[in-house]
């Protein structure tokens, strides 16, 4: 019965096997996945930041996610999903107070290393991304980065790479098991 | 069957407008069903429907700014989720004086099949006590039917639409006509056995509901397929819907015409006949009035505009509805209150080998415990409440950032288990739908005004319900076990009820025992509006069975030439 498929045959395996049948040449987001630097890429309808924010908010969300056995935000395109959320799906208030936080970030870059952000290393950028967490980064709104963190989440779970390479989707499950083994995917299954 | 142009018109087109087009055209009657909201077609119009997050805009969440403006009231029934929205109403266009009197939650949808498309689904039996609660302790008008009148209705309407659920014995939620129930979890069985064995008489059982795990394949219907993503519409017919289950069944007598756009705004009556002779609309794209006329009307709007309805078609030369006779129009609103919720964790380490495969539709439900056998020493409230929840393993926390937190973004927390709790709202006479006296809509029909609350009973019992529900949690060794009481506000279960409804008496009631008006018999007001109470179980499987039922009466009168 089509109804009681496998789960081996979900959408996450189904395109690790399309890329394993051409070779890695695959679907345009793994492609992108594969081949993402540090370009954000992707500009929004209604443009909001400047190049420079756009580097500086790519960067922090590839350090938020980063790549590692599985594609980051910035393959994922977050960096542009939050420029578009921040230009057409936020409150002004909102809007600024993750701006400022962005701001704050990035001056505490020029500050202790004399470079925006986005050209500190890897261990520079967590270590002020540190602080930020723990609301001591000067002129950080309160909760800004908070907020920036669930906004980079909530944008990588939700992108296609997110559901489907990240997490396992199931786009029609066929069943109901209120009993499953987590050892038969070990990982999580996309909402 | 008649010299009209047809023999019945049926206003609306939801759960109950669906029924009654059903039945009256597979009984051969010739049938308009207008509905004021945009066609929307089984599958062909689910936009939404199987797309990823990344697929919609904004990932699924409607703008705040959107919300607000537009969907200040249909926000509560889901238009915060794009691929919800296009079915709920836009509040800007079609507003009811929100502003004016106490908050009052009306949420509306927008299109053909109403609220089936975006309803909750469980689907649960009034019990006897249910009948007799208003004439045992003297709120509201007693119900002029009792459960026996209404069982073989029940029945007729679970087999066809699909209802799956388990047989349990249990008289004050008395069983049905039911597909095997859809799983429990190992939450929910953790849970329900040491709950029953700790306090013998409370109940965890399967939510029975409108979502189907056996196919109808004489329907062209297809059992869930575990997405719970039924309020984008789902082209399997899996749920009871409109267009799934009664529009296909009204269409294939050939005796249907659907008319969209449509909105009605009165009912023409006859004080010399004491009939209504015809249904008033405007056109939602033209503006065109016009006025269509049937043997019998079927009034099933929803409850709140059918109110509405009755509440414009006033008598000529009077401020008076036709039907407000007894002077309860707009009376006795009820809905349930819901805002308690309880909850508890499986104790560290409970299956934690084990999660959720695909996504279950539907949940457990605790029967109503309360004031069964009488009142209850220790209850300080008439009547009582019933808990709807589910167990489920969400995600671990997002701890710090970077590549440890994406790591533990792949493990589940603990299992838990959590219920909201639904309260039986008594009937008052003062809490009112009217018609504002200034205030009108751009089809010029005066804008709905409600003057509802709920009062110390309601609060009461949903106290109670906090505690009752953290002592089940705690007895069943749940761990973490919470209880919150948000503020109950009228209209957000929306499970209105009242405003016309059922008794024996035409000085107290608007409608008779077969939903009948009583000033206007050729009128059969079928959905919410005629419920004298509310149970505390949800209501929409009980408006189908009234309506079906009523629908047969109606064409046995109409054969024997008395209406």
């Amino acid at each position: 019965m089509a109804h009681d498929h496998d789960h081996r045959f979900d959408r996450r395996h189904f395109l690790t096997g399309i890329l394993a049948m051409v070779g890695g040449v695959a679907v345009a987001p793994i492609a992108r996945a594969m081949q993402a630097g540090m370009d954000p890429g992707y500009i929004p309808a209604t443009p909001y930041m400047t190049d420079d924010q756009r580097a500086l908010t790519a960067a922090v969300s590839e350090r938020i996610i980063p790549t590692t056995d599985t594609p980051g935000a910035i393959a994922a395109e977050v960096p542009a999903f939050i420029e578009m959320m921040l230009s057409e799906w936020y409150w002004q208030g909102e809007r600024d107070m993750v701006m400022s936080g962005l701001s704050a970030i990035d001056a505490a870059a020029q500050k202790s290393h004399g470079k925006p952000f986005a050209a500190v290393t890897p261990e520079q950028q967590d270590a002020i991304l540190t602080l930020a967490q723990a609301q001591t980064l000067s002129g950080a709104p309160a909760d800004s980065f908070e907020h920036l963190r669930q906004l980079v989440i909530f944008g990588y779970y939700s992108s296609e790479i997110g559901c489907t390479v990240e997490r396992v989707y199931l786009p029609v499950p066929g069943r109901y098991d209120g009993a499953y083994p987590y050892s038969e995917v070990n990982r999580v299954f996309a909402s | 069957m008649s010299d009209y142009e047809f023999d019945a018109i049926v206003i609306g087109s939801g759960v109950s407008g669906g029924w009654a087009a059903k039945e009256l055209t597979e009984k051969g009657m010739k049938v308009l069903m207008l509905d004021r909201g945009r066609m929307v077609e089984h599958s062909a119009d689910y936009p939404y429907e199987g797309t990823g997050p990344w697929e919609q805009p904004y990932r699924g969440q409607t703008p705040p700014a959107l919300v607000e403006s537009d969907y200040y009231a249909s926000r509560y029934g889901g238009a915060a989720q794009t691929a919800v929205k296009g079915f709920m109403n836009n509040d800007r266009l079609n507003p009811y004086a929100f502003k004016d009197g106490p908050e009052f939650r009306w949420v509306r949808p927008g299109t053909v099949g109403g609220k089936s498309l975006t309803w909750g689904r469980v689907s649960l039996r009034f019990g006897p006590q249910d009948f007799e609660a208003n004439g045992k302790d003297g709120h509201g008008n007693d119900w002029p039917v009792r459960y026996e009148d209404i069982a073989p209705w029940y029945s007729y309407v679970e087999s066809y639409a699909g209802i799956s659920g388990q047989k349990e014995g249990l008289w004050q939620l008395p069983d049905g006509e039911f597909q095997p129930p859809h799983p429990m979890n190992v939450a929910e069985t953790w849970t329900k056995e040491r709950l029953e064995k700790a306090m013998p008489g409370r109940k965890l059982i399967h939510t029975r509901c409108a979502n189907m795990t056996e196919d109808k394949p004489e329907q062209g219907r297809s059992r869930c397929q575990s997405r719970s993503q039924c309020n984008r519409g789902c082209s399997f017919g899996a749920y009871f819907s409109t267009q799934a289950v009664t529009l296909p069944a009204a269409r294939a007598t050939n005796n249907l015409t659907l008319l969209a756009d449509q909105v009605v705004t009165s009912l023409e009556y006859d004080p010399k006949t004491k009939r209504v002779t015809g249904v008033r609309t405007i056109d939602a794209n033209s503006h065109a009035a016009h006025t269509y006329r049937s043997r019998i009307v079927f009034l099933c709007a929803s409850t709140m505009a059918s109110n509405q309805i009755l509440l414009n078609s006033k008598l000529e030369g009077s401020d008076k509805s036709f039907a407000d006779s007894s002077g309860t129009l707009g009376r006795y609103v009820m809905d349930h209150a819901m805002l308690t919720t309880f909850s508890g964790n499986l104790p560290e380490g409970t299956y934690s080998d084990l999660i959720e495969y695909g996504r279950k539709p539907t949940g457990v439900y605790i029967p109503r415990f309360r004031n069964l056998k009488g009142q209850d020493a220790d209850a300080d409230f008439l009547r009582g409440y019933g808990c709807q929840g589910g167990g489920h393993r969400g995600v671990s926390g997002a701890v710090g950032f970077g590549a440890s937190m994406k790591e533990g973004l792949r493990t589940y927390g603990a299992w838990s288990i959590g219920f909201n709790v639904f309260g039986e709202c008594l009937p008052y006479i003062d809490n009112t739908v009217t018609l504002h006296p200034t205030k009108v809509d751009r089809f010029g029909v005066p804008q709905a005004l409600f003057n509802v609350t709920f009062r110390e009973n309601e609060r009461k019992m949903m106290a109670d319900g906090a505690r009752q529900g953290e002592a089940m949690m705690k007895a069943a060794g749940l761990v973490n076990v919470w209880s919150e009481e948000k503020p109950h506000i009228p209209g957000d279960a929306i499970h209105e009820m009242g405003g016309a409804c059922m008794g024996r008496d035409p000085r107290t009631s608007v409608t008779n025992s077969w939903n009948q008006l009583h000033e206007a018999h050729n009128v059969f007001v079928t959905d919410g509006s005629a419920m004298a109470s509310t149970s505390c179980v949800n209501p929409s499987l009980t408006f189908m069975a009234f309506t079906a039922r009523a629908a047969d009466q109606a064409v046995k009168l109409v054969k024997a030439g008395a209406i």
